[in-house]
C-alpha cells in the first residue's frame, strides 16, 4: 500500500529525534537515502549513528519524528513493523546468530518461519547465499564453530535472504579481528556493486572512501556534513569533522 | 626481640604436610567406625539377602509406578510451568499479575498440602468430577502443580538469560514477538534451564513417595510405600536399603543424562 513510486527516496527521514531519560541522542536528524544508493554514517562514539541506524527498522521507537523506509511507513500509526522488517535486511556488530541453529537453518529459518517458504526452494536459496558470501561446506555447523568473519558473512546471507529492498548494517567489522576484517567488507562491497541500497555505520574509512556513494557525519546527535567521500573524507568542511577525521586516521598523533 | 632461628617452612612444604593430616584424621575415622560398629548386627538390620529376595519381582511394580508417577507428574509441570514462565515475561500486565500469584501460590504451598487438596478437597467441592487416569491423572495435576511453579521460575531466568542481541536479529527479519519466542527464545531457554529441570525431575521422583496419602492399593503402590509396608511386615530394615537403592538407580542416571546433554549444549 506504500509502495515507493520511482523517485521517490527508499528512506526518508524527517525531524528524527531519540531520548533516552535526559540524554538526548538524536537532536532532529533529515535523511533521505535514494535507491541503490550506499550511505556510510560516520562519527565518534556516542554521535548517535547506531541509535539512528537502529531507528529506521524501529528497533529503537523514536522520540520524535517521520521514518519512511523500503516503501513503508514505519512511524504511522497503522505500521505493520513485522512486515516492513521482512523488507529491512540488518547486520549486527555482534552477528547475532542464532547460537542454537545450524548455519544453513540460520539463513532459511525466516523464509520458512515467515515467509512460509517450502524448505526445499528456501535451501536452495541458502546454498546459493552462503556460496555467494563464500561459506561452503559450513551448511551443518553451529555458529560458535566459525570465525568471527565467516559469522558475520553467514549473518549478511541470512538478512538478504529475506530479499531485502535496504540492507542495514551496524558497525559490522568492529569486533572482528583485523585480519578478518576484508572478506566482510568485500561481501559488502560486492553486494554495493550489485545495486543493492545500504546504511553503513562503519569506522572503516577505506571502505567509506572506496564503496560510499555519501558519507554523513553525525556529532552530538545531528548530522554535520553530508556529501560524497571525496568532500566530506578528503576535505572536510567543519573543524568537528576535521578533529574527528584526524583522530581516525593518525591515532598516535 | 629475638629473631626466630628456626627455618620457616615453604608453603608447599606446608600444604604437604596438612594434606597428610587431613588423609590420616580420615583413615582414623573409618578404621574406629569399622572396628567399633557391630557389623554383624548391622548385616541382621539392613542385610538380609533373604528378605531382600522376597521384594521381588513385586517391587518393580512399585519401581514402574515411581517412574510413571513422577514422568507424568513432570509432563504436567511442563505442560503448565511453560507457559507460566511465558506469562510472567508478558508485556501484558494482567499475564504477569496471574502468573506471579500462580508461582508464590503453588511454590509456599507444601506438596503434600496440594496433593491433598487435589485428592479429596476437589472432589468434594466437585462432586462427581473424575480425573482422567483416576489416580494417576490426580498424581499428575497434585503433584504437577507444585513442580509447575517451579518449573515457571526456572524457564523464566533461562529466557531472561537469553542475550538480547538473539531477539533483535529475529525481529529485524521480520518475526513477530509471538514468532522469536517460539522459534529463537524458547529452544535456547529451555537449553539453559536443563540443569534446574534435572534437579526438578529428581526432585519429583522422591517426592511421589507422598502419592501414598492418596490411598494406594498394590498395583498403584510407589517405591516408598512398598518398602514400608515391607518393612513393617517383616519387621527388618532391608526393604528401605533395597527401595534406597532403585531411588538411586532412577536419580544417578538422570544426574548423568544431565551433565552429558549441558556439555552437549556447551559444545555449541
Amino acid at each position: 500500500m506504500n509502495e515507493s513510486t520511482g523517485d521517490a527516496p527508499l528512506v526518508r527521514i524527517r525531524g528524527l529525534r531519540k531520548r533516552f531519560g535526559d540524554n538526548e541522542v538524536l537532536r532532529g536528524i533529515d535523511l533521505d537515502i535514494a535507491e541503490g544508493e550506499v550511505v556510510c554514517l560516520i562519527g565518534p562514539s556516542g554521535s548517535g549513528k547506531s541509535t539512528l541506524l537502529r531507528c529506521v527498522n524501529l528497533l529503537e521507537e523514536p522520540t520524535e519524528g517521520a521514518i519512511a523506509a523500503a516503501g513503508h511507513d514505519m512511524t504511522g500509526p497503522d505500521a505493520d513493523l513485522d512486515a516492513a522488517r521482512r523488507d529491512i535486511g540488518m547486520v549486527f556488530q555482534h552477528f547475532n546468530l542464532f547460537s542454537h541453529l545450524s548455519i544453513l537453518d540460520n539463513v532459511t529459518i525466516a523464509q520458512r518461519r515467515v515467509r512460509k517458504t517450502p524448505r526445499a526452494r528456501a535451501e536452495a536459496d541458502a546454498r546459493r547465499l552462503l556460496a555467494e558470501v563464500g561459506i561452503e561446506g559450513k551448511e551443518r555447523a553451529r555458529p560458535a564453530q566459525l570465525s568471527g568473519g565467516q559469522q558475520q558473512r553467514v549473518a549478511i546471507a541470512r538478512a538478504l535472504a529475506m530479499r531485502p529492498r535496504l540492507m542495514l548494517f551496524d558497525e559490522p567489522t568492529s569486533a572482528l579481528d583485523p585480519e578478518l576484517v576484508g572478506e566482510v567488507l568485500s561481501v559488502m562491497k560486492r553486494l554495493a556493486a550489485g545495486g543493492m541500497t545500504m546504511l553503513v555505520v562503519t569506522h572503516e574509512m577505506s571502505f567509506a572512501r572506496e564503496v560510499a556513494d555519501r558519507v554523513v557525519f553525525l556529532d552530538g546527535g545531528v548530522i554535520v556534513e553530508s556529501g560524497p567521500p571525496a568532500e566530506v573524507l578528503a576535505a572536510p568542511k567543519t573543524e568537528r569533522a576535521r578533529g574527528f577525521l584526524h583522530r581516525v586516521l593518525h591515532p598516535v598523533d | 626481640m629475638a629473631p626466630r632461628t628456626e627455618p620457616r617452612l615453604a608453603p608447599r612444604q606446608r600444604r604437604r604436610i596438612s594434606r597428610a593430616v587431613q588423609y590420616a584424621v580420615a583413615a582414623a575415622a573409618v578404621l574406629a567406625v569399622a572396628l567399633l560398629a557391630d557389623w554383624g548386627r548391622i548385616a541382621d538390620s539392613f542385610l538380609r539377602l533373604d528378605i531382600a529376595a522376597d521384594m521381588f519381582p513385586d517391587v518393580w511394580t512399585a519401581f514402574w509406578n515411581t517412574i510413571v508417577y513422577t514422568l507424568f507428574a513432570f509432563a504436567f509441570g511442563m505442560l503448565v510451568g511453560v507457559p507460566v514462565a511465558l506469562m510472567r515475561v508478558s508485556a501484558f500486565g494482567p499475564y504477569r499479575w496471574f502468573a506471579a500469584c500462580y508461582v508464590e501460590v503453588f511454590r509456599g504451598l507444601p506438596a503434600l498440602l496440594v496433593l491433598f487438596l487435589v485428592g479429596f478437597g476437589v472432589p468434594q467441592a466437585f462432586p462427581g468430577l473424575q480425573y482422567p487416569g483416576g489416580v494417576y491423572g490426580q498424581v499428575a495435576i497434585g503433584l504437577g502443580l507444585t513442580s509447575s511453579a517451579y518449573i515457571a521460575e526456572s524457564v523464566r531466568a533461562g529466557i531472561q538469560a537469553v542475550p538480547k542481541g538473539q531477539i533483535e536479529a529475529a525481529r529485524s527479519l521480520g518475526m513477530s514477538h509471538t514468532r522469536t519466542m517460539v522459534t529463537v527464545v524458547l529452544p535456547q531457554a529451555l537449553r539453559i534451564v536443563i540443569p534446574p529441570l534435572t534437579n526438578e525431575l529428581v526432585m519429583l521422583t522422591k517426592d511421589s513417595s507422598l502419592v501414598f496419602v492418596l490411598g494406594v492399593t498394590a498395583a498403584t503402590m510407589e517405591l516408598s510405600k512398598f518398602a514400608r509396608n515391607e518393612l513393617t511386615s517383616e519387621a527388618n530394615a532391608t526393604p528401605l536399603l533395597v527401595g534406597g537403592l532403585l531411588y538411586l538407580l532412577l536419580t544417578v542416571p538422570l544426574s548423568m543424562l544431565a551433565r552429558r546433554l549441558e556439555k552437549r549444549g556447551d559444545a555449541r
